[in-house]
């Protein structure tokens, strides 16, 4: 699972930044009205996908209080994703991304994305790809040695996505109704 | 694209049509429509009994006697089927493939009856090929067939290809609609067309032509707004952009509102429509949002195709355009505003669906000439081009008849302008390169002339010898007592 960096990426990431219509921060309390509406967005989008995945009354409450949290929580990352130009201060994306221990398995610290919404308006330039790129940049730092992704199974859009970005799934998460 | 052409004004002194007198206002009261409608539906089933079917095989070549068999059966037959197997172009050469398609449909979406399913399609199916015998001189299959997933209606017209010269898929439901003629027009090395996306967008598309013209718009700076998100305006759409008009002064308004990339709705339909959605992102609304009353203050023209309910477009709305505006209102059987009602709301052009009131935009003009042409030419595919060409070419003879709020378009009366837009198809493909016939455009011209004329004359000669029979009075006589 190691991947070794090609020479001059890290270099090429960073003009990436320079340039990217996208600008990633670490997001901010009064970032939060604007990131709840994302993720409630994305949570939407994933019932679509499966019945199972159907969304609370309380969703927007809910992403609120998780996103509070996680904004203090040194375990937690959430990005914000800002446009460029005309766009500077609109929040058009957000990541939420969480460092795991693994108990029985090497690296010992994983980084799980756990959530990525991008507006549609932004999609297709190449933004998605480099806040994936961004926040794997910072859970590395934050001593992850593998970086993990959770999505509907039916979504085969982010299946797509997450393979050109070279993950490949290592576990299978079944759900049944009880 | 300009089109030098000059044959027709040389043949045909210019002369203005008289515009007929405004039309009354004929706008009959929805239970008067109803009882019109209904006393139709009635005859049509009655005649469907009596003639059951409206179309046969008939032979094409002389029979002397039954040893002419061995010729255009075996054992002589063997050797054209050889040829072929050695040279499968000659398929266009030596059988009936170059002038025949197939109408293929799973009758998902069956004029406005919604999902009926292949079997109940049947008759609007063989409708549709005799107005192409009729109409184009194009032998078309009725072909329903039964397939639950655009996948299997793919590769049912991937199999049948052979057979084919081309395929008009018909009734099929949107966005299925969309990714079918797609993959078909990759797939395929044969014209594929889905007329109620292209047929009528390129209907709509002349229509509007001519409209910009009258008033004096140039497509480039107009403000349009659609109304409706289906399969003819969407492709609409795309036609349009690649016409010359602004994405970013285009406002597309489907049942929610203005589409614009903002929308709640985005990721869903990301989703299931990519091509609504990818329309969503292009136009943006024109940085729009709200209701259709908001999206038409100021426009310059409203094309719509949504719901056949006369009120839809209020004509306040039509007040709040831009001086002089067009409304294109195509929703059938009932427009989504009456004409009258446009009109006296100061709308300089209006056009519908329907041909009891002027400006019909009708794909009947469209589909049996581009057909025509496409086959002529032995055309590989029908790019976007085409259709903007067929468009244009009806647009222009429109044109030269005479342009005036009444004659936007040819009537089907006209049926000289059949052969101009089956001419400007087959051109068109040769300059595209596409075409595996090449001829000038005088030559497509008599061809499509020729060929268009004869199922008329055929039609006649079977009706006065007395094979077809005379078209009953009512009431019609039941089958068992003939």
């Amino acid at each position: 699972m190691k991947r070794t960096n090609a020479p001059g990426s890290e270099h090429r990431a960073e003009s990436r930044e320079s340039s990217a219509p996208v600008h990633a921060r670490p997001a901010r309390e009064s970032d939060i009205p604007a990131l709840v509406s994302l993720i409630v967005r994305l949570k939407r989008l994933n019932e679509e996908f499966d019945p199972m995945l159907k969304v609370r009354p309380d969703v927007d409450a809910q992403a609120e209080a998780v996103l509070r949290t996680e904004i203090k929580n040194p375990k937690s990352l959430v990005i914000a994703a800002e446009g460029t130009g005309p766009d500077q201060d609109k929040i058009i994306g957000v990541v939420r991304a969480a460092i795991r221990e693994r108990t029985f398995y090497t690296p010992e610290t994983e980084g799980v994305i756990l959530d990525i919404y991008l507006l549609p308006l932004y999609r297709r330039h190449g933004d998605g790809r480099y806040l994936v790129e961004h926040t794997i940049q910072q859970l590395k730092e934050r001593g992850a040695g593998i970086v993990t992704v959770e999505f509907p199974a039916q979504n085969e859009i982010a299946s797509r996505f997450y393979a050109k970005c070279g993950f490949r799934p290592i576990t299978a998460h079944h759900a049944r109704f009880v | 694209m300009v089109l030098g052409f000059t044959m027709v004004e040389a043949a045909r002194p210019r002369t203005r049509r008289p515009a007929p007198p405004p039309t009354p206002a004929k706008e009959e009261t929805a239970e008067a429509e109803v009882s019109q409608t209904q006393a139709l539906s009635e005859r049509a089933v009655r005649l469907a009994e009596f003639y059951r079917g409206k179309i046969e095989t008939v032979p094409k070549v002389p029979v002397r006697s039954l040893r002419d068999f061995s010729l255009w059966y075996t054992p002589g037959i063997a050797a054209v089927s050889r040829e072929i197997e050695h040279n499968p172009a000659r398929a266009f050469d030596l059988t009936g493939r170059w002038n025949t398609i197939a109408i293929l449909t799973d009758g998902s979406r069956v004029l406005g009856l919604g999902n009926i399913g292949p079997q109940a399609a049947l008759p609007v199916m063989e409708g549709k090929a005799l107005l192409f015998k009729y109409l184009g001189g194009v032998d078309a299959v009725p072909l329903p067939v039964d397939v639950s997933t655009p996948e299997a209606l793919i590769e049912t017209a991937l199999r049948i290809a052979p057979a084919f010269g081309g395929i008009n898929l018909e009734d099929i439901a949107s966005p299925k609609c969309f990714q079918v003629l797609e993959e078909l027009q990759r797939r395929l090395p044969i014209p594929v067309w889905h007329d109620d996306q292209l047929g009528t967008a390129a209907a709509t598309l002349a229509g509007l032509i001519n409209a910009l013209e009258l008033t004096g718009r140039k497509l480039s700076t107009t403000r349009t707004v659609m109304l409706g998100a289906g399969a003819a305006n969407l492709s609409t759409v795309r036609l349009l952009i690649r016409m010359g008009q602004d994405p970013h002064q285009l406002t597309v308004v489907d049942h929610h509102g203005v589409l614009h990339a903002d929308r709640e709705d985005l990721d869903e339909m990301q989703l299931r429509n990519r091509w609504k959605y990818r329309v969503a992102l292009e136009t943006n609304g024109g940085g729009r949002r709200g209701t259709l009353a908001e999206a038409m203050a100021g426009a310059d023209v409203v094309l719509a195709a949504s719901t056949p309910v006369p009120g839809t477009i209020r004509p306040e709305w039509v007040r709040s355009m831009a001086p002089h505006p067009i409304v294109f209102a195509l929703a059938n059987p009932l427009p989504e505003i009456w004409p009258a009602d446009a009109r006296a709301a100061g709308a300089a052009v209006v056009a519908t669906g329907r041909s009891d009131f002027p400006n019909q935009v009708n794909n009947s003009l469209i589909f049996p000439c581009v057909f025509r042409g496409v086959l002529d030419a032995r055309a590989q595919s029908i790019p976007d081009d085409i259709v903007i060409a067929a468009a244009q070419e009806l647009a222009r003879y429109a044109s030269m008849q005479g342009l005036s709020d009444h004659h936007l378009l040819p009537t089907m009366d006209e049926r000289e302008v059949f052969p101009h837009v089956a001419a400007a198809v087959a051109d068109c493909t040769v300059r595209l390169g596409i075409a595996r016939v090449r001829a000038s455009r005088e030559e497509f011209y008599e061809r499509a002339r020729r060929l268009m004329a004869r199922p008329a004359a055929l039609t006649e000669a079977l009706q006065n010898s007395g094979l077809v029979d005379p078209m009953p009075d009512e009431p019609i006589p039941s089958r068992k007592h003939r």
